[in-house]
């Protein structure tokens, strides 16, 4: 049995069918080609697959592809306006937060959706905002700088 | 060559490839599509140790939509290792340990694959099983190999079994020094199995070509010896094997030794698309690779030391056992590591260790990140403490003391260089405040020194040819997981042609195209490609000033590249564009194509000669320790490093902070926990717990320059000396701030509470 769901990703509209054991991270990745998604647990515990669910970071294994019927979706490739990087995404560049680059897609999506909601993050806040994302390569101190950079910069302070 | 005369070495230039990974665009081997490709799936043992009494395949292979079905019987009987051959890429006669591949099967799709693995009957006749490492040397333990014999080296009274290798370190007359020594102290220590779990699942993709030719792609660390074993394993010519090497998510050694490191996932997934003749490529799921993939070992060390009242260390003696799983995998090399670093990195002129390593039904040792260091060093630097605070002596007053000299011999250097352990314990000290800072109830200070000697190891090549616009392509056997081939690569090739980084791409690893190379590992990217790379540039420039020396005027010599211009030395008019000449190479030498070799037998002999100058680190760290909970908070970490001269500083940093970040995951929290019939407890992310930003203090990195080594302009291999110490330095700090050793990994609140009762804390 399959069903087919419409959805927005990256404000893009896309009608696809999906099976409805299907994951939404599988249905963004196979299905719909957002190979930025990242593979890694799949119960929920790195953070690679983090994708914004109608605004919100969220675990793309651990839910339901189906359950994104009608639902705004935004994957790291919806981040840079044509050849212009997201500042989140420069900040990482700038300050050697891409070691190997597997866990900074998801990185980079909790990192925009902490600075979308709060324009100056305490070190708490940007700790609790990342607190999901596994990176085994940095020991997260280039991560926090490009964090503490990319919230400057969204706010005119560099 | 100062700093200051570089244009581009010292600086921290954008990440090669940053903008792919950032966006999304990156093919890591995860992402890979290949048209008309079936899934495969490999079905694992679920003993321990069994021997296999038959294999029945017929239903899974009745299954619609199944391609192939393969077991060992299918491949030619060959074995594969590192050291020693113990091994089939599918099970042959016996299991040894639960995970061990069986069979394998490609189906259409995914959910296919799991019904046939299901279907393929596996009559097991089960076989008692070891999980102890020290349990396994007794005559009573089963046998894992039947026909591996004992290492030929074993002491001719040494009643063991299961050991497959064995190393022996004897320096001066330990014996002696020992019976004359003021006071002498004995401990033993044991660390648990840790996992690397690098984020990106291991993947391996292959495709019988029409020329009958096997492309494989892999994400992993050693392309070529994966390319040798692949076809050995199949029984194929190298020239009908090609490897691809896609974005790595990560690797840190477990994906660094061959086939070895994936339990042959690559020879797997080659024989099936031989026999599907289909494309296949199979993905691990992370319990799967829990249970299946290349560990660091666990340890069971004895330390002993003989010291003088005024603490000069006058003998070591050590043992370790150290524990590489079902079969050999890296467990030689590591565990050779291991006994050599027992002896520590002091002066100390009398020495006997003797290293062990054994079969266990367990998961299988590779070269994970210091592979062999962080264990040793958790036994030696607990131990310098213990020392101390019998003596009544400071820590960093007494490690001061048994700093070598120049000129002086240590475990594995025949003659030091120059020595920079006394600056970094001295950095170190000062930067936690040692003897100063104000500690508040539960809380402690601890420090621990490490080195990562140098070893012997295959050089490598480089190509660097200069396109006909001025730009460099550049061909090395490393692979970009975010080491050195995307950071001081390419800035080697900018200095030394004068073009801008951005002029200059290092090619993925194209087994067909690029020169051979042993692997990205052992700290040896710089060493080795580094070396290679500046060679071929400077060979590529050669021929460009060649060139130019008849236009110019001028003898080569007295020419120079700078900013894409070649031009006189001292008059910068004088000059022509870089591109016109290498595109005129076209009608006079054909191409500029810059070769260039890292002699590495040559390097071990001139450092032996003059002697060599070796990376020191010290580590510092002030903790918390919760008497109610047993949690440990690190307060402080403070990372002190000798890495010789820094190409680029923000990759360096990176490596020691993502190395202490590892090893503090080792040293507080992650463990892959077994029952007594070998079965992994905690495969997925959910009970293999890891650090994450909260649990870390933000680690201060410190560089301390002026000790040049073998790599090239003066480095020094920065990926592994950051994960030798900070094992030490927790247990050390918490017993600073307890007055309680613990000597038994890892320091989670379970064991810190445990042995804080039985302290009667």
């Amino acid at each position: 049995m399959s069903l087919e769901i419409t959805l927005t990703v990256n404000r893009k509209t896309h009608t696809a069918a999906l099976e409805p054991s299907m994951s939404l991270m599988d249905f963004l990745r196979d299905t719909l080609g957002y190979k930025g998604v990242k593979v890694c647990c799949n119960t929920g515990e790195c953070g690679a697959c983090t994708i914004l669910f109608n605004g919100k970071p969220v675990n793309s294994c651990v839910v339901l592809g189906a359950d994104a019927a009608g639902a705004n979706i935004v994957t790291v490739e919806g981040l840079a306006e044509g050849d212009r990087l997201h500042p989140v995404q420069q900040a990482f560049i700038d300050t050697g937060a891409v070691q190997c680059g597997y866990c900074t897609p998801g990185f980079i999506i909790s990192v925009k959706a902490l600075l979308d909601r709060s324009k100056h993050p305490t070190p708490e806040e940007i700790e609790e905002a990342v607190s999901g994302n596994i990176c085994r390569c940095t020991g997260y101190v280039k991560i926090a700088d490009a964090i503490e950079i990319a919230a400057q910069r969204l706010e005119g302070r560099s | 060559m100062a700093k200051a005369e570089y244009t581009v070495l010292g600086t921290s230039i954008p990440r090669m490839g940053g903008a792919e990974r950032v966006t999304g665009a990156g093919i890591f081997g995860i992402d890979l599509v290949l048209p008309n490709a079936l899934h495969g799936g490999i079905l694992r043992s679920q003993h321990a140790h069994a021997r296999i009494v038959s294999i029945d395949t017929s239903e899974a292979k009745a299954l619609p939509g199944v391609h192939a079905v393969v077991t060992a019987a299918d491949a030619p009987d060959v074995k594969y290792g590192r050291s020693t051959m113990d091994r089939y890429i599918l099970a042959k006669g016996k299991v040894r340990y639960m995970g061990d591949p069986v069979a394998a099967v490609a189906a259409e799709s995914h959910a296919i694959v799991k019904q046939a693995l299901k279907k393929i009957k596996v009559v097991y006749e089960p076989l008692p099983v070891v999980v102890d490492p020290e349990e396994t040397m007794k005559p009573s333990a089963p046998t894992l190999h039947e026909d591996v014999p004992l290492p030929e080296n074993l002491p001719k009274d040494a009643q063991v079994k299961n050991v497959f290798s064995y190393t022996r370190v004897h320096i001066g007359d330990p014996d002696k020094a020992m019976a004359e020594a003021d006071l002498v102290v004995e401990e033993t220590y044991e660390t648990k199995m840790i996992h690397p779990q690098y984020l990106e699942p291991r993947i391996a993709a292959a495709r019988l070509e029409e020329d009958g030719r096997l492309t494989v792609w892999v994400n992993a660390q050693a392309p070529f010896p994966i390319r040798t074993e692949v076809a050995k394993t199949l029984g194929l010519p190298l020239n009908n094997v090609r490897v691809l090497v896609t974005d790595i998510g990560g690797g840190f050694g477990g994906k660094g030794s061959g086939i070895t490191s994936g339990a042959a996932i690559e020879p797997i997934c080659g024989l099936l698309a031989i026999k599907a003749k289909r494309p296949v490529m199979i993905v691990l799921d992370k319990a799967e690779e829990t249970i299946s993939t290349t560990i660091r070992s666990g340890t069971k060390m004895w330390i002993q030391s003989g010291v003088k009242k005024d603490g000069t260390l006058v003998a070591r003696k050590a043992r370790v056992i150290y524990d590489a799983g079902g079969y050999s995998g890296f467990g030689a090399m590591a565990g050779a590591r291991a006994t050599r670093m027992l002896g520590g990195w002091y002066l100390t002129p009398n020495v006997h260790c003797d290293g062990y390593v054994v079969y266990t039904n367990k998961q299988v040792c590779g070269p994970v990140r210091g592979p062999g260091g962080p264990q040793a060093a958790f036994a030696v630097e607990s131990h310098m403490d213990s020392i101390a605070n019998k003596l009544g002596m400071d820590p960093v007053e007494f490690r001061l003391k048994n700093v070598p000299k120049p000129g002086n011999k240590i475990v594995g250097v025949p003659k030091l260089r120059d020595v920079s352990l006394g600056e970094t314990i001295r950095t170190a000290a000062e930067k936690i405040g040692w003897g100063k800072v104000k500690l508040k109830k539960n809380q402690g200070i601890g420090l621990a020194t490490g080195s990562w000697i140098e070893g012997a190891g295959p050089g490598g090549g480089a190509i660097v040819k200069v396109n006909e616009d001025g730009s460099a392509t550049v061909l090395i056997g490393k692979v970009d997981y975010g080491t050195a081939a995307p950071f001081g690569i390419p800035m080697i090739v900018a200095e030394e042609l004068g073009i801008p980084t951005a002029d200059v791409t290092v090619m993925k690893v194209d087994t067909d195209a690029a020169p051979w190379d042993a692997g990205t590992v052992g700290s040896r990217s710089m060493l080795v490609s580094g070396n290679a790379v500046r060679l071929a540039s400077i060979d590529a420039r050669d021929q460009l000033l060649r060139m130019a020396s008849g236009r110019l005027e001028a003898r080569p010599e007295d020419l120079e590249i700078k900013d894409k211009q070649i031009r006189v030395k001292g008059t910068p008019a004088k000059a022509i564009s870089l591109a016109s000449v290498a595109t005129a190479a076209h009608t006079e030498i054909g191409e500029v194509i810059g070769r260039g070799f890292f002699d590495s037998k040559a390097s071990q002999a001139e450092e032996s000669e003059r002697g060599s100058s070796q990376p020191f680190t010290t580590h510092a760290a002030l903790v918390e320790v919760d008497p109610d909970t047993g949690n440990i908070k690190v307060l402080k970490y403070v990372a002190v490093h000798d890495v010789g001269f820094v190409i680029h500083p923000k990759a360096v940093e990176g490596q020691i902070e993502g190395a202490v970040a590892m090893s503090l995951g080792q040293a507080l929290c992650e463990e892959v926990v077994f029952d007594d019939q070998g079965k992994t407890l905690n495969p997925t992310f959910v009970d293999y717990l890891m650090p994450t930003i909260n649990m870390l203090p933000r680690i201060e990195s410190v560089i301390v320059e002026g000790y040049p080594g073998a790599g090239p302009y003066g480095t020094k291999g920065a990926g592994e000396i950051g994960s030798v110490p900070p094992l030490a330095t927790i247990a050390n700090a918490i017993y600073n701030a307890t007055g309680v050793r613990i000597r038994k990994l890892p320091l989670s609140p379970e064991n810190v509470l445990r042995a804080l009762k039985e302290a009667g804390r």
